[in-house]
């Protein structure tokens, strides 16, 4: 069985700054693989039997092949890049279209698609529902447990106020909220085997996709305007270097 | 001759809400709150026409009046025993269905984890666009013109969906709640469900978060950042206790695995109001900032007087967050 992991490179929120116009800065912020994204890869692991192929595909510009890399590192088989300039500026629709096909053209058997819930720079967690809706299969949403019996696949999904467990269908889409990162343990030689394997960029036209169902000009959404806002530091500051005055302090503004 | 009768335009017209329907601990359905926030909004914008959509069974009868005086004016009941749970794909079908039939020009849904799950699928069934976590909404004609912030709150952007229906998702708490208007009527109509997209669900159990563990109702909340250390769990819980009030967490302490999701403030976790805000060791993301921007005092307690979160904290506080909880917890 094939599992497809559709992963995300994302700046790392934690280290973003910004300057003093309120505007972010982007330049030497390190990418990494979206958290949510290596969850789904280690609950694709986690159920993964011999002679199972992981396939990990993410959408982005050419340096997201180090993202990819990590993905083999942690144990993925093969990877794809999506790369192709006709690509930026994708919005739900056409990021989801772009994976679909991808799916359709080069992963036909695959079984489980696994994505994040959502990407830590987007936060919308919209494309994994679009994509099952693209790919006409069922849609399992917020999964925090994936186990498999000889049966098939059984998921629990977190809806925030129930808990549900569903009986998972052949194929299927499912976004992970929850996977578990500290289950597998670190090897050299998994290390080194995964620099060897090859990474297939793909194009617009690799994906036999036309130059309107991709990117900007594949988007059904547009932005018009795009206003900073701008905000300014007026509290008063305090030191707190005594913990003792500190806490007094505090009790008296409480 | 196109250009004078108009014939390439789209007709499409009004609004359809997805009214969410949430179950009380004694399992009696209720309107969420998010569902009337946007009806609320929907009524200010303009005079088109309101279409709602429920999903359930004979149990919704009594939440018609309630539904009307917010002001729908059409109500379609897809009524199915098996709808009464949440099942995407049905819903979506059925959603598009009565879509294609009104051909309204925009559908709303609250931001909720059924309505994000259910809003692009339905978008992807009708090949439209969708705005996603909206927090404004404006209509130029037709238009609707969607406000949301990007890359976590410091650009606001406004969004056009270039096809009709336009499809946005509205985070909960964004307008305020309408109040409603009694003695308004409305219609309602069945709509058959023929569908078989439905889900094997084997167990199903509701963890039904009590009033007093839900951190947007919490007059006071302590929110912990990435700045404590683990042993300030229950000395924080304590301070919480001690002022009446909760304690909540950044991303950063759901990702370890500290606090339960239900726990978490920001962008992707819940917008929160409290009349205190008490930040221990938040650097405030932008994405966390975008969940505190509805309190009234931020007080926050860092050792970087740097941090972004002083762009937003009435008091500021320079020092080592775990050392100062420990302190506040013995005079409190």
């Amino acid at each position: 069985m094939r599992f497809v992991v559709a992963v995300k490179q994302v700046p790392d929120t934690t280290l973003i700054k910004v300057d003093e116009n309120g505007s972010l800065i982007r330049q030497g912020v390190p990418a990494i693989l979206d958290p949510y994204a290596e969850h789904a890869l280690e609950t694709a692991l986690a159920v993964k039997r011999p002679g199972d192929i992981i396939t990990v595909v993410t959408m982005g510009p050419p340096q997201a092949a180090e993202t990819l890399r990590r993905c083999l590192e942690i144990g993925a088989d093969e990877a794809f890049l999506l790369s192709d300039q006709a690509f930026a500026g994708a919005d739900v629709h056409a990021t989801a279209r772009t994976l679909a096909v991808f799916v359709k053209r080069f992963a036909p058997d695959a079984g489980l698609v696994l994505c994040g819930k959502q990407a830590a720079d987007g936060d919308t967690g919209e494309v994994p529902a679009e994509l099952a809706a693209q790919l006409q299969v069922p849609q399992f949403c917020y999964v925090t447990e994936l186990s498999r019996a000889d049966s098939g696949f059984t998921v629990v999904q977190d809806y925030g106020d129930e808990i549900r467990t569903c009986r998972v269908p052949a194929v299927a889409v499912l976004s992970v909220a929850e996977g578990d990162l500290n289950r597998r343990l670190p090897s050299i030689q998994r290390f080194l085997d995964a620099q060897k394997i090859p990474i297939t960029t793909l194009g617009r036209v690799d994906l036999m996709l036309g130059t309107f169902s991709v990117g900007l000009r594949g988007s059904r959404t547009k932005i018009v305007s795009t206003q900073t806002v701008r905000t300014e530091r007026t509290g008063r500051v305090t030191d707190g270097t005594d913990p003792v005055k500190a806490a007094l302090f505090l009790k008296e503004v409480l | 001759m196109l250009e004078r009768y108009k014939l390439n335009q789209s007709r499409a017209d009004g609004t359809l809400v997805w009214l969410e329907i949430e179950h009380t601990p004694d399992g009696t359905p209720c309107l969420a709150d998010v569902s009337k926030e946007i009806l609320g909004r929907v009524r200010q914008l303009d005079n088109s026409r309101v279409f709602g959509v429920i999903f359930g069974h004979i149990e919704l009868k009594p939440l018609y009046p309630e539904i009307f005086s917010y002001g729908v004016e059409t109500l379609y009941e897809v009524h199915e025993r098996r709808m009464v749970r949440f099942q995407p794909e049905a819903y979506a079908e059925a959603l598009a269905q009565i879509a294609v039939r009104i051909e309204p020009a925009a559908i709303l849904m609250g931001a909720t984890p059924r309505g994000r799950e259910l809003a692009p699928r339905t978008a992807a069934l009708l090949d439209t666009g969708l705005t996603a976590d909206c927090t404004g909404l404006q209509v130029k004609d037709r238009d609707l013109l969607m406000t949301r912030p990007a890359f976590g709150g410091n650009l606001l952007a406004t969004i056009q969906c270039t096809t009709y229906p336009q499809m946005a998702t509205v985070r909960p708490g964004t307008f305020p709640l309408p109040a409603p208007e009694p003695g308004r009527e409305g219609t309602v109509i069945y709509w058959q469900y023929c569908g078989q997209a439905w889900k094997d669900i084997v167990s199903s159990e509701s963890v039904v978060a009590a009033a007093d563990d839900d951190i947007c109702k919490a007059k006071v909340l302590v929110a912990l950042g990435a700045g404590v250390k683990k042993t300030s769990l229950p000395v924080a819980e304590s301070v919480a206790r001690k002022l009446g009030g909760m304690v909540c967490c950044s991303r950063k302490l759901v990702e370890k695995g500290w606090f339960p999701a239900s726990r978490q403030v920001g962008q992707s976790g819940r917008s929160v109001a409290p009349d205190l805000y008490l930040a221990f060791g938040i650097s405030g993301s932008v994405q966390h900032l975008a969940g505190i921007a509805s309190a009234k005092r931020i007080v926050s307690v860092n050792t970087d007087p740097e941090a972004r979160i002083g762009e937003v904290a009435d008091e500021i506080v320079v020092g080592d967050a775990d050392a100062i909880l420990k302190e506040l917890d013995k005079i409190l």
